[in-house]
């Protein structure tokens, strides 16, 4: 695949760091995604995931 | 802390609520309808609604009508309990309400009157792309707005998939809307060809993610649990889904069009992050169904879990698809088929449409204040509208894998097995079982506005629903060694900037080769640009949305190049504002209609647009007998030239004044030749530039004679 992206890429200066750069994004992503999930504080979590249920579900109108 | 009282704005999600109903069935209505009209064509008996132009309408008002609305009833509804605040503004509100029912109003009049922009999801023309621009800042500023004076420190997963939907449908619908206005209701498409192709799918699968799928995510984690409730599965795993999500999406438009005259690395990178595209959909649909976890003997009595059960699989159902589909042998066989229409409807009935019946069940008996008229009617609409998607879906598959094999199948001799026409026809009873689905869909459907009219009826709108809750600290202290995610959970603009700059990454990689390095295109010099007549009638087959059923895109198959010719170059396309490459054959291959083979007289494309039957025996394409009558609107000949010019297309200085000139001649030459096929015809007919339009195709790289 690298061949093919660098064969079209060959009218543009510096072409062959654009897949890299690609790529690098990619991982890098996905790398801080995953080890920042996974270092959240538990409780915290537990809270958040609370938030649409601790509404008051009571109606009540001022009509 | 002093706690503050406030009230919800329930009066915009009822008129969300009733408009997403209202249109919801008009949108079905018109599927089926469409679908009626390729097993009865004679239902094609008037030009307003052929089928060509009824199937824009169909989507149009299914995406942006039915869904559009259920978006805004569900954010709506739940943004404002997330936020423990009520819509920013009640003005916005009604602006942004009515101004969407306006824009869906002139989408019902514009599409039927053939006023289009010729590419698909996004035909609407330029002054109604521009004010639903306008409405989705409206939209986005109300939210924002609703946001920053919340009372909820945090923001919950829901309203983070809210955003994404607004900034990256903005991007979206801006990048591909770009079009350079001829008159008030026609516009010619700022790209051509190759580069138009990949905005419009860049553009069209995105507007699957970002409409369809990211704003009912937000939806589904915020109804599901209500709806259950217990919170959702798991927190982590939903900011993983959408942190991934939203960058994977973006990247997968080409995916649309594979063997395609595509540069091949854009096809390759969009076939990658297709496949990986399931892991972040798998994972939000398995948070959704394991949300139910310990609650599954509820889902055998609650309706409303059954909906969302069903819609969530279905999700799952299409995006296990989605990915397969995207690879390049099995878009071979899929593409252009109906096993795509069987894929779309399995996300659209599926997944939206069950969603969205769930959610209305849910919400309107809470906004009226009373309980659901009739569960039993609930539940037999439950199993039609289930029905219905297994008998739509089911037929189309077998159609598709029918359709796609016949086009593919070769003789012992070397030659075809099937004329095209032997393969539509072998469709006829799929297309009728296909319509059965949908009407037990659209049954159930009906079943559902009875029953929400007498729940509404039975109660009383509660249109100002009383809440309390402690303001905000004005300044947040952060703590040290705090989580980065509660930074970002906390700062909505943030948020969206770096939404924005995810979705950003991936439509940029994809796009700036193939609009920077010329090599993409390779020029053919013997592509000349359209003569004023073939511009014309390129126009009316833009107008008549000939697209929906007819390619102009040979794959460099045996199959298609023995069937259609030579396979399409990208150089062919570089004077196509827009591009027509269309995503489906129910009717055939256009690209070399006036070479080789394939080349037809004059006399019989005159004869076929009268009555397609009485040329191909037993064709369901609609007849165009009005062209014949009406006059060719030359009015426009010189803007037209003109604005092609600023686009790029090399007519020379001061062609537009003998434009007409050309265009007549080249209209007289077209009826003396009708005449000896003993047609007698005027010149100025509309037939007779559309005629020159498909005489034209795929003879600039012809190396065969023109004439049979």
């Amino acid at each position: 695949m690298y061949k093919f992206i660098k064969q079209y890429t060959e009218t543009m200066d510096y072409a062959a760091i654009y897949p890299m750069i690609s790529l690098f994004i990619f991982f890098l992503f996905f790398i801080v995604l995953l080890v920042l999930v996974k270092k959240m504080d538990k409780k915290r979590v537990i809270e958040l995931s609370n938030i649409p249920l601790d509404t008051d579900e009571t109606i009540t109108s001022n009509n | 802390m002093q706690v503050e009282k406030f009230y919800y704005d329930n009066r915009s999600v009822k008129n969300f609520a009733f408009a997403t109903v209202i249109w919801g069935v008009i949108g079905m209505l018109a599927g089926l309808y469409a679908a009626l009209q390729l097993v009865f064509p004679s239902l094609n008996f008037i030009q307003y609604g052929s089928f060509g132009r009824l199937r824009p309408l169909h989507t149009n008002a299914v995406i942006f009508a039915f869904v559009g609305n259920g978006i805004f009833m569900g954010v709506y509804y739940s943004l404002q309990r997330l936020c423990k605040a009520r819509m920013f503004s009640d003005t916005l509100s009604k602006i942004h309400f009515w101004g969407w029912q306006l824009i869906i109003v002139a989408a019902a009049i514009t599409l039927p009157l053939g006023i289009t922009a010729g590419k698909e999801y996004a035909e609407l023309e330029w002054p109604i792309d521009i004010a639903i621009t306008l409405m989705w800042v409206v939209f986005g500023w109300n939210m924002f707005g609703t946001i920053l004076k919340r009372r909820e420190k945090h923001l919950y997963v829901a309203i983070w998939f809210y955003i994404a939907t607004f900034v990256t449908v903005a991007v979206l619908h801006i990048t591909n809307s770009m079009a350079l206005p001829v008159t008030l209701f026609k516009s010619y498409s700022l790209y051509a060809g190759v580069q138009d192709a990949l905005v419009q799918w860049w553009y069209g699968h995105n507007a699957v993610a970002f409409f369809l799928t990211t704003p009912y995510l937000g939806l589904m984690y915020y109804f599901m649990p209500k709806a259950a409730n217990r919170p959702v599965y798991s927190y982590k795993l939903s900011i993983i889904h959408f942190w991934s999500l939203i960058f994977l999406y973006i990247w997968a438009g080409p995916h649309h069009l594979l063997y395609t005259a595509l540069p091949n690395w854009a096809q390759s990178l969009g076939v990658v992050f297709s496949v990986m595209l399931i892991f972040p959909s798998w994972g939000g649909m398995i948070n959704g169904l394991l949300t139910l976890r310990g609650a599954w003997d509820k889902v055998r009595d609650d309706v409303i879990l059954k909906f969302m059960v069903v819609a969530v699989t279905a999700y799952g159902m299409a995006t296990f698809e989605g990915p397969l589909l995207s690879l390049k042998s099995i878009s071979a066989i899929s593409h252009y088929t109906d096993w795509i229409v069987a894929h779309v409807h399995v996300g659209a009935l599926g997944w939206n449409g069950m969603l969205t019946f769930g959610i209305l069940y849910w919400l309107i008996p809470r906004i009226f204040n009373t309980t659901l008229y009739s569960k039993k009617l609930a539940n037999n609409h439950f199993w039609l509208g289930t029905l219905g998607i297994v008998f739509y879906a089911v037929p189309m598959y077998w159609a598709g894998f029918q359709q796609s094999s016949m086009w593919k199948q070769f003789t012992e001799a070397g030659q075809l097995k099937y004329t095209f026409l032997e393969t539509v026809t072998y469709m006829k009873p799929f297309y009728a079982m296909r319509s059965l689905g949908g009407t037990l869909y659209l049954l159930g459907t009906l079943f559902m506005v009875y029953n929400l009219y007498k729940t509404a009826k039975a109660g009383k709108l509660v249109a100002n629903e009383a809440a309390e809750a402690a303001p905000l600290e004005k300044a947040y202290v952060s703590h040290k060694g705090e989580h980065w995610h509660r930074w970002i959970e906390r700062k909505p603009v943030q948020l969206m900037v770096v939404s924005l700059i995810v979705i950003l990454i991936g439509g940029a990689i994809e796009m700036i080769p193939t609009f920077m390095i010329k090599s993409n295109v390779p020029t053919i010099s013997s592509v000349k640009p359209y003569t004023p007549l073939e511009l014309q009638g390129r126009d009316l087959y833009v107008r008549e949305g000939c697209y929906t059923c007819h390619s102009q895109m040979i794959r460099p198959f045996r199959s298609e190049t023995e069937r259609y010719g030579e396979y399409s170059k990208a150089g062919e396309f570089v004077y196509d504002h827009p591009f027509q490459w269309g995503s489906k054959r129910t009717g055939p291959d256009l690209a070399r209609e006036g070479t080789g083979n394939l080349k037809k007289t004059n006399g019989w494309h005159f004869r076929h647009f009268r009555e397609p039957s009485s040329m191909s025996e037993g064709s369901i394409m609609p007849p165009y007998a009005f062209m014949l009558k009406d006059n060719l609107d030359t009015s426009t000949t010189i803007a037209k030239i003109n604005a092609m010019r600023t686009l790029g297309v090399p007519y020379e200085k001061g062609f537009e004044k003998v434009a007409n000139a050309d265009l007549m001649a080249q209209a007289n030459e077209i009826a003396d030749n009708l005449k000896t096929d003993s047609i007698r015809v005027s010149p100025n007919k509309e037939v007779i530039a559309l005629i020159a339009y498909i005489q034209r195709m795929g003879k600039d790289i012809s190396t065969q004679p023109t004439n049979r």
